[in-house]
């Protein structure tokens, strides 16, 4: 920022002949001593500026604020230089800041800061035991008492044992009880108030006989805004690397619990999909995009200098995949987004550099927040949330009356007649069968006439089920959270708490965490200081009883066995069928040739997650010399996690165990016991009684420790040297444990009862009913990294890291890996030839080069050997062997990355708008794939160090305050990140089907996760069956989607977005403050849902588009949508699956752009008088709105989430949500 | 600074005991530290995958019945074309199987070869030795131009692998279908002595003696060393007491439902079975409904008139599902399901590799080449003691005369040959093994289909050579001409 000349004028120098006593005196009189309508704090001031003066800086406080600064020219040089870097701070801070190190003190009075003299403590000390000598005015003026009282701004009480000193004579008093003092003063003494976690106060007696004081809570300032890489704490201007800092205040969504979910949209470059919303699932992360194609790409979380290791290694495709697994899938969901203070997000190699062989993917810092010195501080803060209902009106979904239509043309069609009773299900059609025959006293419940039939099925056409009405609720969520900040110079403390409740969207789920945070921290003397921290979470979590989901390349789809995920469940489920009958009973269907009712399954079949988490972490810093610092950081994390899958007797699960009522069932019911030593025997049922208990069991046991010498020295003001060395241990040790409970019998007092039957059927299917297996890792590292900086223009930073893993397994030549950066920035402000302009306040231009690596998914450095029993049908023939897992590969390596970053940071007007736009470029090499070999060595397929691939992106961050005055502000931020990745060398040689799924596929010369589909030829014309170019490029509707002949696909873009963004607008008036946050995605193309299938029963719910299916020849012409085959044509299809086909054809994808409403709150911050009489230091109200509103989305989506994978299981999209927060400070 | 050089002695310390704590390994993986450890290795060194559907379907067995189950393994060896699928039951399917078994057998002797106490490992090298033969010996089957002493040492074999790979990318050497045989004679005649059947859990999936015999009986019938035929096959059975080795089919089999046989046609308590392997493989489901195999026509062919007189009593366990699908019960499959519940998973095949008949065929027919035609249809009278129905020594008996009548033969060596095969024929119909005879024999094969393709597969055609995987040029490995 550069003043113009007319400004200075605002600042007044005093002549140095004139005393600044005199010219406060004059001055004084006519004021109050203490602020009155507008508390200082209110004025906020923005300044950032490099090496400009002093009086410089005074005029911008004068334009901002409107406040003169007063100073007399002997007190200091007004013409030095200093560096400042104040955003939204409050005039104390700035003052304290700008007057740290001078022995100055200062006043604010109405439209006047004052600067006067102050005696620091150290000279204080010294003078006090020499007796001062009395000043020439001192004989002669008489001595008057002085009565005040303090109080405490933040707590508006009395403020006792405040010590108030006379800093002339440094006689001093202290307050009593009542904050009340008499104190023996002269006119023209300064009065110093100091109490411990308050800032002191000076004032001057000019004679008054009564004082009022308030002291202000010392906030822990920032002269400068740092960047938190976790190792350091980097002054921003001395930092080469491209990172991004988000206060957790601004960025937080109040009612979203996951943090991670809040990054959505903030930082530019870091894209974040909600493939699942469900609690304890994580989005899906990228920072700049896919630097792996087979190995993680989400990011590394540290929390306060410690990574957050994960409970459970969760894949990329694993993460959409509604697995039971993927709950524990967030790192962070067991953190209080309260408890967070900023995140810095890492993004290139200068920034992550020592992470080294870890930092691959970006990384994403917590800094969670410290106990203050001062008075104890108490926070409450309060969140109630309400989610919507989903209704049908956003989905495309047939009616009752509309799918009854169809049904009857699948009956006319042979395709619904009586032996559908022999099927595993069946719905309302079934059910007529059903009836339709004899019961036990040989009557006929329905009579098998056409009227009656009609009647029948009348009442499931005007059924229209709401399944979301009957399933979802508008739940209550509640998060309380309370914290206590207390501490003095030498220790200080925070503790929190909080419960996050949430009793359910669905009436399967709900939810209760349980967080507590304390950290202490001692500063023993002046060399050392340590902190100690103790995190837990306890979560007891509620999810449907969901199994894990099976790939089946053959039909191409995805299997889940009793999947009763309530939405996926009312989006397939025809609104034909009832979830209660005329009597209000619950009526059930046929699944799995058992009775199926979703409420009831629901009820009886659950999965019960519970998980603690608990960390300690010590950080012990002593300085060694007055340059050289040693640093201690250990943490040891203990979290295990329990998943008890509870299936009870009455659920449809257990139930279909005992289904065996005729033979043809009992020949197909596969859950019943069929003898391999009596082949001739009928299939038994082997659960008599009871269901299941299946319990699994993840452990982690984490110790990190770190050590590291600082050294930090300044040469004549202009050189500074930093240098950083340390070493690096970590220890993890995974455990997961599952078993399988038969014949627990939830009614029955628990017992179980076991049929000794089934656990042979769970053996002889080579399935052992119980399971354990452990995993470790073993990490070391030595780094140092180097950086100087030449008078504030220059910066250079050198990192070098060496890391040592076990996971690439015992070779110890593929163990050790060295990673380094290079960067450099140039303040160009700082240079002479800027300082005459005015319109750039600052202009930093930055670059950076350098390797970080990532450990790929393949062990295999030395052989892998694994135990596993054979697969022969007796038992007597099963032996435990062991199977060559992989073959020992000696080049196996880590998966390393180049980045070039260029940056460019710039303030302008007045820091109005600021901006930040970086470009790189990264080669990622070495990265695993899974290559096909020539197998003569004995591996097919091998995960090898063998794919390189190359991105590109841009990213651009601007903040603009559009429009601010004293009522009135307006601030804009936006962000947009473009990322591309093309994969230059894979010899993956991918099969049709792992490119045309919903997740993508990966092949060279493509973006990774790319998505393709059949080419779609159109109907045939005699049987309304879709047709394709399959693998041979002729025209079928048989394609071989196992077939690896990929050359006839279409490519349809990325599944991963390539530009990500957000654009936050905050309004502000007065008290009120009103947030309106829209994210925005493009570039990403979505597979639609697979709703056409080869033959449709009575239960599944079609979508509206079923209206302009084919129906007669000539009709191809006309519509895109096949028919539906009658029973003939099912047969005739053979071994293809055409309608499978068609879900992964050109026809049912869907362009993933969107434009969304994240949230819009309104805040209501209580004007401090209220919060007097209220006693409280801090009140607001937030209302907010989540997910309001999709802004565009492609229409051919049709209601479908483009962020969302209907993948069932656990899976949930995310939810719209209104939200009511509370905040109180006292 | 002295604090400065305590704290760097520490680091140089803590670092120096990072290499004990880097070697951890990273999961539960096993060691090969024992005897007994490097003989569970050695139960996954034979090749997992079934040659019976690709062996099958290019044999003379299969004909089109115009309809049924599509499978590239059937449709493209029954049009004699490569087959163009890599998933179980493909020919490279069971390349790669072949491979895997022999990297196992590879890990194991190199574990052998490691060990402190060799002297303990003898049995196991034994093992790993002769199933490394046994891969490497179908290999060169499939993939290399049959033997003929003439041409062997210029045809082109297949890599023989004697040591793990320990790189992504090796590159290998298809040397001569001569060196090849010498490597596996080699292996196996080094190996067969050291096996020692005591020390295995489920003796019938490993090389026992007698299975070790029954393939080197195998093995030199290709090389046409009758000699050796003969006397591996005795070692197999060892009093001569040939029928109790054999399938009961007259007796047990017969009154047995077709679950039952199913059930135990593979099952390791059967006699007649010397060695079973565990496949991932559709062929249990599928051999009998694809729509190139055996018909009405074939099944009257195959399981018709025989030399006997008498009546095959496999028609009395032939099955027809559907039409024209013709079904003896022996391949059953086994289904591993994905997870407990699910509706996928794999299917597997227990395929016998050996079996007594096979032995006793390969001893027939080395009798017949020595022109030993009595020892030769003694066999065969034992064989069909068991296979024909109410079989009557008196009327059923198997005689030259018999012989050279029924196929219309001067030549009785000739005539014992024709019906050596045709028994074998008989008893392996739907197994694959008809492929080995034709191949072995150059026997030529016509197909034709109903969409009016035909081909002959002449005795020098290049596809009567299996193709070597695509892929496999990578290790510069040359295919098959075509």
């Amino acid at each position: 920022m550069r003043f113009t000349a007319g400004h200075c004028s605002y600042n007044i120098r005093v002549m140095k002949l004139f005393w600044i006593s005199l010219i406060a005196a004059a001055i004084l009189p006519t004021l109050p001593l203490t602020t009155k309508a507008v508390p200082r704090q209110e004025f906020k001031i923005t300044l950032q500026v490099k090496r400009t003066s002093l009086s410089d800086v005074f005029s911008a406080i004068h334009k901002q604020t409107g406040f003169i600064v007063f100073y007399a020219n002997d007190l200091f040089n007004d013409k030095d230089k200093v560096s400042v870097n104040f955003v939204e701070a409050g005039l104390d801070e700035v003052m304290q800041s700008l007057l740290r190190g001078r022995s100055l003190g200062y006043r604010i009075t109405d439209n006047y800061i004052i600067i006067i003299k102050a005696i620091d403590k150290k000279k204080e000390g010294k003078t006090s035991i020499v007796k001062p000598v009395p000043q020439a005015t001192a004989d002669t003026l008489p001595a008057s008492r002085l009565k005040g009282k303090v109080i405490g701004k933040e707590e508006n009480s009395p403020l006792g044992q405040v010590s108030v000193e006379n800093l002339t004579d440094h006689k001093g008093v202290f307050t009593d009880a009542k904050g009340e003092f008499v104190l023996q003063v002269q006119p023209g003494d300064s009065v110093r108030f100091s109490y411990v976690g308050k800032a002191p106060y000076v004032v001057l007696y000019r004679g008054q006989s009564f004082l009022n004081v308030q002291l202000y809570n010392e906030e822990e300032r920032v002269l400068s805004e740092v960047i938190v890489t976790g190792f350091q704490n980097i002054d921003k201007n001395k930092f080469s690397g491209a990172a991004t800092r988000l206060k957790a205040d601004d960025i937080k969504i109040q009612g979203v619990t996951d943090v991670s979910r809040m990054l959505e949209g903030r930082a530019a470059g870091v894209s974040i999909q909600n493939v699942s919303g469900t609690f304890g699932t994580a989005p899906k992360i990228r920072v700049r995009g896919a630097t792996s194609i087979n190995g993680d790409n989400k990011p590394l979380w540290v929390v306060d200098g410690v990574v957050l290791e994960d409970i459970v290694n969760i894949s990329n495709d694993q993460l959409s995949s509604g697995d039971p697994t993927t709950l524990l899938g967030s790192a962070v969901a067991g953190l209080n987004a309260n408890d967070i203070e900023s995140f810095d997000i890492l993004k290139d190699a200068a920034a992550t550099a020592l992470y080294g062989a870890r930092a691959m993917n970006g990384v994403v810092v917590i800094t969670t927040k410290k106990g203050k010195a001062g008075k104890i501080a108490v926070t409450y803060t309060g969140n109630y949330s309400s989610q919507w209902k989903p209704t049908y009106s956003g989905f495309n979904i047939m009616n009752s009356a509309q799918q009854m239509s169809v049904l009857a043309e699948l009956e006319r069609k042979g395709v619904l007649g009586p032996n559908i009773l022999d099927r595993a299900n069946y719905g309302v059609y079934g059910k007529m069968y059903d009836l339709m025959n004899a019961d036990e006293n040989d009557e006929f419940p329905l009579i098998n006439r056409p009227e009656e039939r009609k009647k029948f099925l009348t009442r499931y056409a005007l059924a229209n089920t709401d399944w979301f009405d009957v399933l979802f609720r508008n739940n209550f969520m509640q998060e309380h959270s309370l914290s206590v900040s207390s501490g003095t110079d030498r220790s200080q403390s925070y503790f929190s708490t909080s419960y996050y409740g949430d009793n359910g969207w669905t009436i399967a789920d709900r939810v209760n965490r349980y967080t507590l945070n304390y950290r202490n921290n001692y500063k023993f003397n002046d060399r050392l200081s340590a902190g100690f921290a103790t995190v837990g979470s306890v979560r007891q979590q509620r999810a449907p009883g969901a199994l894990a989901r099976n790939s089946n390349p053959v039909e191409g789809r995805f299997d889940r066995d009793f999947d009763i995920n309530p939405f996926s469940f009312a989006l397939n489920t025809s609104r034909t069928l009832t979830a209660f009958d005329e009597d209000g009973q619950l009526e059930f269907f046929r699944r799995n040739f058992a009775p199926f009712n979703i409420i009831h399954e629901l009820r009886n079949n659950y999965i019960d997650l519970n998980v603690i988490d608990l960390r300690l972490q010590a950080n012990l810093d002593y300085k060694l010399t007055k340059n050289l610092r040693y640093e201690f950081v250990g943490a040891m994390r203990y979290v295990k996690s329990t998943r008890e899958h509870q299936i009870n007797e009455h659920a449809n699960m257990a139930e279909a165990y005992r289904s065996a009522s005729t033979t043809s069932i009992r020949r197909a019911n596969r859950f019943l016991y069929r003898d391999p030593d009596n082949p001739e025997a009928e299939p038994e049922v082997v659960l008599p009684y009871g269901g299941f208990y299946n319990r699994t069991e993840d452990q982690l046991v984490n110790f990190d420790f770190r050590n590291s010498l600082n050294y930090n020295k300044t040469i004549r003001d202009k050189h500074t040297l930093n240098i950083l060395a340390g070493q690096q241990v970590k220890y993890a040790d995974r455990q997961n444990f599952s078993s399988t409970g038969y014949g627990y019998q939830y009614e029955n007092g628990g017992t179980p009862f076991i049929d000794y039957r089934i656990l042979k059927q769970t053996i002889e299917n080579n399935f052992p009913y119980y399971g354990m297996s452990k995993d470790y890792d073993r990490f070391v590292a030595l780094y140092a990294s180097g950086s100087y900086s030449y008078d504030l223009k220059y910066n250079f930073t050198g990192t070098v890291r060496y890391d040592g893993s076990n996971r690439l397994g015992q070779s110890r030549r593929a163990r050790w890996l060295p990673t380094w950066s290079v960067a450099g920035s140039w303040n160009i402000d700082q240079e002479a030839f800027m300082q005459s302009q005015g319109l750039v306040d600052y202009l930093t231009l930055r670059a950076s080069y350098g390797l970080t690596a990532s450990m790929g998914p393949a062990t295999n450095s030395s052989i892998v050997l694994r135990n596993i029993n054979t697969r022969r049908p007796y038992l007597s023939e099963v032996e435990s062997v062991i199977q060559l897992a992989n073959l020992e590969n000696i080049d196996l390596t880590w998966e390393k990355l180049y980045t070039t970053n260029l940056g460019l940071d710039a303030g302008l007007f007045n820091r109005r708008l600021t901006m930040s736009v970086d470009v790189y470029q990264r080669t990622s090499f070495d990265l695993i794939s899974l290559i096909k070999t020539s197998a003569i060595g004995g591996e097919p397929i091998k995960a090898a160090n063998y794919a390189d691939m190359k991105s590109k992106g841009i990213e651009v961050l601007l903040n603009g305050t559009i429009f601010k005055n004293k009522n009135w502000s307006w601030r804009s931020t936006a962000t947009f990140g473009y990322n591309t990745t093309t994969i230059t060398k894979a010899d993956n040689n991918p099969r049709i089907f792992d490119l045309v799924i919903a997740e993508g596929g990966n092949t060279v010369g493509y973006p990774v996760r790319s998505l393709f589909s059949l080419q779609y030829n159109g109907l045939d014309p005699y049987t309304g069956r879709p047709t394709f170019v399959n693998q041979e490029g002729k025209n079928s509707s048989d394609v071989y989607l196992q077939d690896d002949a990929i050359e006839y696909l279409v490519y349809e873009g990325p599944v991963d977005p390539t530009i990500t963004g957000g654009f936050s607008n905050t309004f502000q008036y007065k008290a009120f403050s009103l947030n309106v946050f829209v994210t925005y995605q493009a570039g990403n193309k979505i597979r639609m849902y697979p709703a056409f299938k080869s033959s449709y029963s009575d239960l599944d719910a079609m979508p509206k588009e079923f209206y302009d299916r084919w129906i007669m020849p000539g009709e191809e012409k006309m519509t895109p949508v096949p028919s539906m085959l009658d029973l003939l044509a099912q047969a005739r299809l053979g071994g293809s699956y055409p309608y499978n086909n068609y879900n992964y054809s050109t026809e049912r994808v869907a362009r993933g752009d969107f434009v969304r409403v994240k949230t819009v709150s309104l805040t209501y911050g209580v004007p401090a008088a209220w919060l007097q009489r209220a006693r409280l230091s801090m009140a607001s109200v937030t209302a907010a709105v989540v997910n309001p509103w999709l802004i565009y989305a492609d229409k051919k989506l049709n209601g479908q989430d483009p962020e969302f994978f209907n993948t069932g299981g656990v899976a949930q999209p995310i939810q719209k949500q209104f939200t009511l927060s509370v905040k109180l400070g006292i | 600074m002295r604090k400065t050089l305590l704290f760097l002695t520490a680091v140089v310390f803590i670092t120096t005991g990072c290499k004990k704590f880097l070697e951890q390994p990273p999961d539960n993986r096993a060691v090969l530290n024992s005897p007994e450890k490097v003989s569970q290795l050695l139960s996954t060194a034979y090749p997992q995958a079934n040659y019976m559907p690709f062996c099958e379907s290019i044999s003379d067995n299969v004909a089109d019945k115009g309809i049924g189950g599509q499978e590239r393994t059937n449709i493209d060896p029954f049009h004699f074309k490569d087959v163009n699928d890599d998933q179980e039951d493909s020919p490279e399917f069971y390349w790669n199987a072949c491979y895997t078994a022999i990297a196992a057998a590879n890990q194991a002797l190199a574990a052998c070869e490691a060990a402190p106490d060799p002297e303990n490992y003898q049995a196991q090298k034994g093992e790993a030795l002769v199933a490394r033969a046994y891969a490497h010996f179908m290999l060169v089957t499939f993939f290399s131009k049959i033997y003929d002493a003439a041409t062997a040492s210029q045809d082109p074999g297949i890599p023989y692998v004697l040591s793990p790979e320990k790189v992504v990318f090796a590159n290998y050497d298809r040397k001569t279908v001569q060196y090849v045989y010498d490597m596996i004679e080699k292996d196996l005649t080094e190996g067969l002595p050291l096996i020692d059947d005591k020390l295995y859990t489920v003796p019938r999936y490993h090389f026992t003696k007698a299975a070790a015999h029954a393939f080197a009986t195998r093995f030199y019938l290709f090389q046409k060393k009758y000699d050796q035929v003969i006397e591996h096959a005795s070692q197999v059975f060892p009093n001569n007491n040939v029928a109790a080795g054999l399938r009961p089919w007259n007796s047990a089999y017969y009154i047995q439902t077709y679950n039952e046989l199913w059930a135990r046609y593979a099952k390791a308590t059967e006699p007649a079975n010397l060695l079973l392997v565990e496949t991932q493989s559709v062929w249990g489901r599928n051999y009998f409904s694809v729509r190139f195999g055996m018909e009405a026509v074939l099944a009257d062919i195959i399981l018709g008139r025989n030399v006997t007189g008498g009546t095959w009593v496999f028609n009395y366990q032939l099955y027809t599902i559907g039409t024209n699908n013709y079904m003896l019960p022996k391949i059953n499959e086994y289904f591993v399901r994905a997870s407990v519940n699910a509706q996928i998973g794999y299917p597997y095949v227990m395929v016998p590799l050996f079996t007594a008949e096979e032995v006793l065929f390969n001893r027939a027919e080395a009798y017949v080449m020595q022109n030993k035609i009595n020892e030769a249809i003694s066999d065969l009278n034992a064989y069909a003691g068991t296979r024909i129905f109410n079989y009557n020594p008196a009327t059923h008996n198997i005689t030259a005369t018999r012989m050279r009548n029924f196929y219309g033969a001067s030549n009785v060596q000739l005539a014992a040959l024709l019906t050596i095969l045709d028994f074998k024929r008989a008893e392996f119909v739907q197994e694959g093994m008809r492929w080995f005879d034709l191949a072995r024999l150059k026997i030529p094969i016509e197909h034709r289909d109903v969409d009016g393709w035909r081909s002959t597969l002449e005795p020098d055609d290049p596809r009567r050579v299996f193709q070597i995987p695509d892929k496999a040029k990578m290790a510069g490995i040359e295919q098959n001409p075509r």
